[in-house]
């Protein structure tokens, strides 16, 4: 009985921030493609679902997010790396890349920075602290290829999801965030 | 050794997955629906043609009202500001666009869209707004260029910079045949270029490597030593308690 008590309350806590971040995610794709929406409002939805996603990571200490300080160097570098990573396929295939403008280009990063914390930071420690590191790669990579189905193309998901597992085995296997975080904002600022 | 084999595998996997849609993985500034080609480059796969569109302006106390036509598909969109028509003895003003069936490539320009050929029966007396979605097939546009004829002559009629991802805009003092595209050089399309072109992505993934193997290597052998290190001094401690 005991031990079912204790298991409740972190089972209850990461459906709860599964829901919260499926529900903000498909919110802001569901304004993002609002016909002939103006690019302030645009800017603003996607800012303000950031921040909203954002918002699920408060409370946590930094070293459950993966966000300590130790190997900075290391960190930003392999930031780099998923960030090469992640644009490779498009810059070999040398298509279109347009350069965002500067609302667009904030609005990436508060996306890309509210994503991270969200699903390989919150989410993530949720599921750990629930089912050990399998159930939080396996199911912080459902639930972000799952948030992206209202804004992608179905022919899109399987790069989605891969990309999921990507940055949540990095962030098991380096024990950190703030290279995902990094590589995710590069990929969203160049794409 | 298992967490970065299990990395690696996931490297390769998100290079296949996103090798097989272009541009791979993006959030949410993409395009939205394929592209309808008149002329589908190679890469495109199933294509569906491209939709023309119809549009009435209305005629309000002999002034053309605000209004826009844009094609079925959505790949360009015409607006018009109220008086941006001449409505005298009219009541209401069509607009209709189509798309060309043939892809002209003038010389010097290289199109990545389809054209288009905007006529209204009225003419135009204030500026139009002109918006025209491209593919993320072919490199972005730098300008949309206009022409009273398909042959030419084709002029720039520039593009402004806060459009939406995908999308090219600008304002025209006339109506006629449009498209987007960009100068071109004596670099190939497809190939990269820098500035104007926005292909900077190649670059951005060299520096992106460059870094990482100049800073990332050097930091690393760094660390594996400083520890190589430790261990040294602890296994020398562990045997100097082990003699006294």
């Amino acid at each position: 009985m005991i031990s079912v008590r204790n298991r409740a309350h972190p089972a209850v806590r990461a459906v709860l921030v599964g829901a919260y971040i499926l529900c903000v995610e498909w919110a802001r794709a569901l304004i993002a493609t609002q016909p002939r929406m103006a690019i302030a409002s645009l800017v603003l939805s996607l800012i303000l679902g950031g921040v909203a996603l954002g918002l699920v990571a408060v409370g946590w200490p930094a070293d459950r997010l993966g966000l300590g300080t130790s190997r900075i160097g290391l960190r930003i570098i392999g930031g780099f790396a998923l960030g090469a990573v992640l644009l490779l396929p498009a810059a070999a295939r040398s298509g279109a890349v347009p350069i965002l403008p500067a609302g667009l280009a904030a609005a990436a990063v508060a996306i890309s920075l509210g994503e991270e914390l969200a699903f390989r930071g919150a989410l993530y420690a949720a599921l750990d602290e629930l089912g050990g590191a399998p159930l939080a790669i396996v199911g912080s990579t459902v639930l972000w290829t799952a948030a992206h189905a209202l804004s992608h193309p179905p022919e899109f998901l399987g790069a989605v999801a891969a990309a999921g597992l990507l940055l949540a085995l990095w962030r098991w296997a380096c024990r950190d965030l703030v290279a995902p975080v990094i590589g995710h904002v590069i990929a969203d600022l160049a794409l | 050794m298992r967490r970065p084999a299990l990395l690696a595998a996931a490297v390769v996997t998100y290079v296949v997955a996103a090798w097989m849609v272009a541009p791979g993985f993006y959030d949410g500034f993409g395009p939205q629906q394929p592209y309808n080609w008149t002329c589908p480059p190679p890469q495109a796969g199933a294509n569906l043609k491209p939709s023309s569109g119809h549009a009435d302006i209305k005629v309000i106390g002999g002034v053309s009202d605000a209004g826009s036509a844009f094609t079925n598909d959505g790949q360009i969109v015409v607006g018009f500001l109220p008086g941006a028509l001449d409505a005298t003895g009219k009541t209401t003003i069509s607009v209709d666009i189509t798309p060309l069936p043939t892809c002209p490539q003038p010389p010097g320009i290289r199109f990545v869209t389809n054209v288009y050929h905007v006529v209204a029966s009225a003419p135009l007396v204030k500026r139009a707004s002109v918006v025209l979605v491209y593919s993320n097939l072919e490199p972005a546009p730098t300008a949309i260029y206009q022409a009273a004829d398909p042959a030419g002559p084709w002029r720039s009629i520039g593009a402004a910079r806060d459009a939406m991802p995908f999308t090219i805009t600008t304002t025209s003092a006339s109506l006629g045949y449009f498209a987007a595209g960009y100068p071109q050089t004596t670099a190939a399309s497809g190939v990269l270029r820098i500035g104007g072109g926005s292909q900077v992505l190649p670059i951005v993934v060299a520096i992106l490597i460059a870094v990482v193997l100049l800073a990332g290597l050097p930091l690393a052998m760094l660390r594996r030593r400083r520890a190589h290190g430790e261990g040294e001094a602890e296994e020398d401690e562990a045997k100097a308690t082990s003699k006294s």
